[in-house]
């Protein structure tokens, strides 16, 4: 048996696209693969392991049967880390959550197929509603240099930080023209970094992808909504698409 | 030194020489050790609406006739990130400096910004010499400009004096068709070695009204020798909470300021554990971490108390340190501030309309 650590990677409600992100590392991945034993990992191997000492989410829970399966690999892992906006904040699936009730949600998306008992759905969580965290990587997708960074911390035993300040640093490193310059409202100035703000940096706004830094400024966004002519209402709906609740986000780090 | 002229075509014709060149240079550094290197040549050119100081592919990228650019020319000495030196882990004498510049050439920097490498110059070269730093300074050659065009924000004149002249090699004036040359230093004249110039036939007086042709809207509202007794005696103004209670605390005041260069440093190692790199980065003291220690007090936690030490290391730290204001005057905080709190003219302007 190698002494390497175990590392398994799980997902549930998502768009893969985050384990996409690892499988992609490339060059890096096989460089990890000396590092590691990944042992579960359903988008490049077969194979399945009884314990894991990093397990990492993707997805957010949708269903009953989930959380049994959530639980259970939570009891077989030292460590566990959400990764992927899903698994932090339960992302974008969360959206149906603000819709009076599942019936509706399910007959608008399978409309006569909706009874079928596999499409059974109740509202999303995110990961940490269900087990313990020990680490958030957020992100839609997930930023795959600092996924590798994450794991290189976690292998040499330190807590890894994450960036704790606002997207307008990697917009103002770049020379990205403000989109406020264009009245453009644009959630950078509360949503914690580390993406390389490649939504501005295309013209597109940040809608908080990676959630908000740890203490975001709400005030101030108030008054630069007023005067543009923005309510508060419109700017929660561009927190809601990826989950983000820039009240409690303090908590997740 | 002297003062000569060399038209615009001729100047861009030269700077695409030099640029491409394959001769031996003549000109500063010891890292050159008679190798034939090409000038890095730096100039200002347009990004989307705004201007950027980035490596030119040919001279007729140039805009020399620009407000400001986004970020100021320090990211060339100081740059965002650099690997200070390279090691082992575990092994200490393993640990090697990372430091191969080579020449390099800024086309176009305004007088501000001059002044504020002046600052910079002496903040890391006196006391503890930044090698890092000071290697690129002395393998560089600075071609300033009087600025041409109209930036709102900008206050240089309230602020800075002649201290731009100690950084600048060359200095430009334009001037219809032509730019007045005047070379300040050994380097610039060995940088221009080969240009077209010529003898200079305007009168001192039409170049002193080109260079002084471009008037600033604002400036700091008190004498800025009284501003840092102003400040010492305004420690607990409301100014501070007020603006405090605006700043989203996202640093872009600091990143875009010329005369800011606060630093992080961190030890990264590689995936495999066998090799690693001491990286240097720019930090910022508006940010929420940047005062967090090690067991968890942040000794600036409010957004007050960062604010307000901001304001004091330009209007005072600085200036009791360096005998100059510690801004320049450029105005890109202003500009670039999404809640329009960050100038300084508006911080002080505050102050004295809310007397305690």
């Amino acid at each position: 048996m190698s002494s390497k650590p175990k590392v398994a990677f799980f997902d549930f409600a998502c768009c893969e696209g985050c384990q996409l992100q690892v499988a992609n590392l490339e060059e890096e991945i096989l460089v990890l693969a000396q590092m590691v034993d990944v042992v579960e990992f359903r988008e490049v191997m077969t194979g399945a392991a009884p314990a894991y000492d990093i397990a990492f989410i993707e997805g957010s829970i949708t269903r009953r049967a989930d959380e049994n399966r959530l639980k259970d690999i939570r009891n077989r892992s030292k460590l566990l880390v959400a990764y992927g906006q899903c698994a932090v904040s339960g992302g974008i699936n969360k959206l149906k959550n603000r819709r009076p009730g599942m019936d509706e949600v399910k007959k608008e998306v399978y409309g006569d197929s909706a009874g079928m008992p596999h499409l059974d759905t109740y509202p999303t969580k995110a990961i940490d509603e269900i087990v313990a965290v020990d680490f958030y990587i957020p992100g839609c997708p997930v930023n795959r240099e600092e996924f590798l960074w994450v794991v290189k911390e976690l292998l040499l035993g330190k807590t890894p930080r994450l960036p704790n300040y606002p997207v307008c640093v990697n917009c103002k490193l770049q020379e990205n023209a403000c989109l406020f310059d264009f009245s453009i409202i644009c959630l950078g100035p509360l949503a914690r970094a580390g993406c390389g703000a490649v939504c501005p940096a295309n013209g597109v706004a940040c809608c908080a992808c990676r959630g908000t830094v740890d203490n975001p400024n709400k005030n101030a966004m108030h008054e630069i909504l007023l005067k543009y002519n923005y309510t508060v209402e419109e700017i929660k709906k561009k927190f809601d698409i990826f989950a983000v609740d820039p009240e409690v986000q303090s908590g997740k780090k | 030194m002297e003062i000569l002229k060399i038209s615009k075509e001729d100047f861009n014709s030269f700077i695409d020489e030099k640029r491409t060149a394959s001769a031996p240079l003549e000109g500063p550094g010891d890292s050159i050790s008679g190798h034939a290197e090409k000038w890095k040549t730096i100039g200002v050119v347009k990004k989307g609406a705004n201007f950027v100081f980035a490596e030119l592919n040919s001279a007729a990228e140039l805009c020399l006739d620009y407000d400001v650019t986004v970020l100021p020319p320090k990211k060339y000495f100081l740059p965002p990130k650099e690997t200070l030196l390279k090691f082992i882990p575990k092994k200490a004498e393993s640990y090697a400096a990372v430091n191969h510049p080579g020449p390099i050439a800024l086309i176009g920097v305004h007088h501000y910004d001059l002044a504020a490498i002046h600052l910079m110059d002496r903040a890391f070269s006196e006391g503890e010499r930044d090698e890092h730093y000071m290697k690129r300074r002395e393998n560089s050659v600075l071609i300033g400009i009087y600025p041409t065009k109209h930036y709102k924000y900008r206050f240089s004149s309230s602020v800075i004096r002649g201290q731009f002249r100690k950084a600048a090699d060359i200095m430009l004036v334009a001037m219809n068709g032509f730019f007045v040359v005047e070379i300040l230093t050994e380097k610039g004249k060995n940088y221009l070695q080969g240009a077209e110039l010529q003898e200079n036939d305007f009168s001192l007086a039409d170049i002193e009204a080109a260079a002084n042709k471009i008037k600033d809207d604002q400036k700091i509202p008190l004498p800025i020798e009284l501003v840092p007794e102003f400040l010492e005696k305004n420690h607990d103004h409301s100014a501070w909470d007020y603006f405090g209670g605006k700043c989203f605390s996202c640093a872009s005041c600091v990143l875009v300021c010329p005369t800011c260069y606060c630093f992080d440093v961190r030890d990264e190692v590689d995936l495999t554990l066998e090799a690693g790199k001491r990286v240097r980065t720019w930090d910022s003291c508006m940010l929420e971490d940047f005062a967090l220690t090690g067991e968890g007090f942040n000794f600036r936690a409010g957004r007050g108390a960062r604010f307000r030490h901001r304001i004091y290391r330009k209007g005072k730290h600085l200036f009791e340190k360096y005998g100059y204001f510690g801004c320049v005057g450029c105005g890109r905080c202003a500009g670039s501030c999404t809640a329009g709190i960050a100038g300084p003219v508006k911080v002080l302007k505050y102050m004295l309309e809310h007397k305690q």
